[in-house]
């Protein structure tokens, strides 16, 4: 995986898309191969070594994985206090300043059994970049959220790829958006992968690739080719 | 012939596969007690442990001390009537709660209680990936959740042994002098004159505290240790309660034998 580009995971479920995640993260270490980030080799680090390149990692989990016991603002600004040892009212204008740019308002004294799945999931990604990391994990960024919520994570990880050059790796099923953003796709199979640009895969003649993809999502990036080769968004 | 050697085998595995949980509970000790002098120290979620472990268990201690102690002086002022010997029911109560009955049931009232309700926590913060979570933030687990909660239960137990060796005594007092008309000098002078302040007493804390370092270390090692799913969890609870419990009354045994406390 290239650095400062967004990769797309695919692949049906139990093929191992959220497992390549956590390896990415440090947090389980493979049974055969090697996973290397930022040129470190995982499995050779000990725990407080993996925390380390943890600080360059940020990853949002599918389910928000937050501390129930915890406000948002603790949860978001959990990360700045430990690491960064800032006063908690420092924290608490970063806090809001990034839960705003995932759409949130005013819920920072909330606990997160009292937002909503879509809510819930947008705090989640606000901890996963408050640190601004070079590397962003998702898994499943998009399930469970509105259209209009779908867009503004899309268009937030599009602008932090863009600014920031941050790698952000995504699982998704939700095609039209992995497929508008996404720089490489992999799909994954049994104990082997396709990789390459969207345009690549579009046009595999492989029954799997098209099978995955689907009518839509061939006839979506054959669009998205003519709009690029034309010289549109 | 095969079916002797595949018992064997099962054995062997079987052994082995005891050894090194031993191991990983060891292990896991090590990373908590590695853990104590480092920064930042959590003062706030100690605190917050603390309560859930001794506040919240503040009334059944009280509740099921008062109770023993009325079916302690119940039972021993019959029998010490037996044999004449009736004005020793404040010394015998004295020393069987404090050197053995206070900390045992309250190691065994505080891990069905407390333990349990730590492991099915971090269990369910595992199941729920927090713990990943929190891995991701490079933050330790051990440190940020198992340590607050291991230290609160080692703080709280002496704490809770002390509140139900009284509420034992004061509930065999009001059996044995309101009911049975014993007189209530007698029984506090006899319980006076046998109980020693550093022997008895310090003891029976000491003993303890040694008590509530093993809850804290297997109910914490039990939720991290668990599966994360729901079966998982309720079965590290309940493993917690059957651990810990074991546990107390052996090394209660031990540490009678050993110093006679």
């Amino acid at each position: 995986m290239q650095k400062g580009e967004i990769h797309l995971l695919l692949g049906g479920s139990g093929t191992g898309k959220s497992t390549l995640l956590r390896m990415i993260g440090g947090l389980q270490r493979p049974d055969s191969g090697e996973v290397r980030v930022a040129g470190n080799l995982l499995s050779e680090k000990s725990e407080r070594e993996l925390g380390e390149i943890r600080k360059q990692i940020g990853m949002l989990f599918q389910n928000g994985a937050l501390l129930d016991s915890m406000t948002v603002l603790e949860n978001v600004g959990l990360p700045l206090r430990e690491h960064l040892r800032k006063p908690w009212s420092e924290i608490a204008t970063q806090v809001a300043r990034v839960l705003k740019s995932v759409g949130l308002d005013g819920v920072e004294g909330l606990l997160p059994r009292e937002l909503s799945g879509g809510m819930l999931r947008r705090v989640a990604f606000a901890r996963a970049i408050v640190m601004e990391p070079e590397i962003l994990l998702c898994d499943e960024p998009f399930s469970g959220l509105d259209p209009v919520n779908v867009s503004r994570i899309e268009d937030l990880l599009v602008e932090l790829n863009r600014s920031l050059g941050l790698t952000i790796v995504v699982t998704s099923h939700h095609m039209a958006s992995s497929l508008r953003m996404a720089h490489q796709m992999i799909l994954l199979r049994r104990g082997t992968c396709i990789a390459g640009s969207p345009e690549t895969l579009a046009s595999s003649d492989d029954p799997e690739v098209t099978d995955f993809l689907g009518e839509d999502g061939r006839s979506y990036l054959a669009r998205l080719h003519e709009l690029r080769a034309g010289g549109g968004a | 012939m095969n079916a002797l050697i595949g018992w064997i085998a099962e054995l062997g595995a079987q052994t082995l596969a005891q050894v090194e949980g031993l191991g990983r509970v060891a292990r896991f000790g090590g990373h908590l007690v590695a853990a104590i002098p480092r920064r930042p120290t959590r003062f706030g979620f100690f605190v917050r442990a603390l309560f859930d472990a001794g506040v919240l268990s503040v009334a059944l201690i009280c509740l099921s001390g008062f109770t023993v102690g009325m079916v302690l002086g119940l039972q021993l002022y019959t029998t010490l009537t037996r044999f004449g010997a009736e004005e020793g029911l404040g010394a015998v109560v004295g020393l069987s709660l404090v050197r053995e009955l206070g900390p045992v049931l309250t190691g065994l009232l505080v891990t069905g209680r407390a333990g349990s309700a730590i492991t099915a926590e971090i269990g369910a913060m595992k199941s729920t990936e927090q713990l990943d979570g929190l891995r991701m933030m490079a933050i330790d687990p051990v440190h940020f959740v198992a340590l607050p909660r291991a230290l609160a239960l080692s703080i709280a137990m002496p704490l809770l042994n002390g509140l139900f060796i009284v509420f034992a005594i004061a509930g065999a007092y009001g059996v044995g002098v309101w009911r049975q008309g014993l007189d209530g000098g007698v029984y506090l002078s006899g319980l006076e004159d046998a109980v020693l302040f550093g022997d008895d007493v310090g003891q029976s804390l000491l003993k303890s505290l040694i008590f509530g370092l093993l809850l804290g270390l297997i109910s914490t090692y039990k939720g991290h240790s668990c599966d994360p799913d729901a079966a998982g969890v309720a079965r590290a609870t309940t493993s917690t309660v059957v651990t810990a419990s074991v546990c107390i009354l052996l090394a209660d045994y031990v540490i009678t034998a050993l110093w006679g406390v």
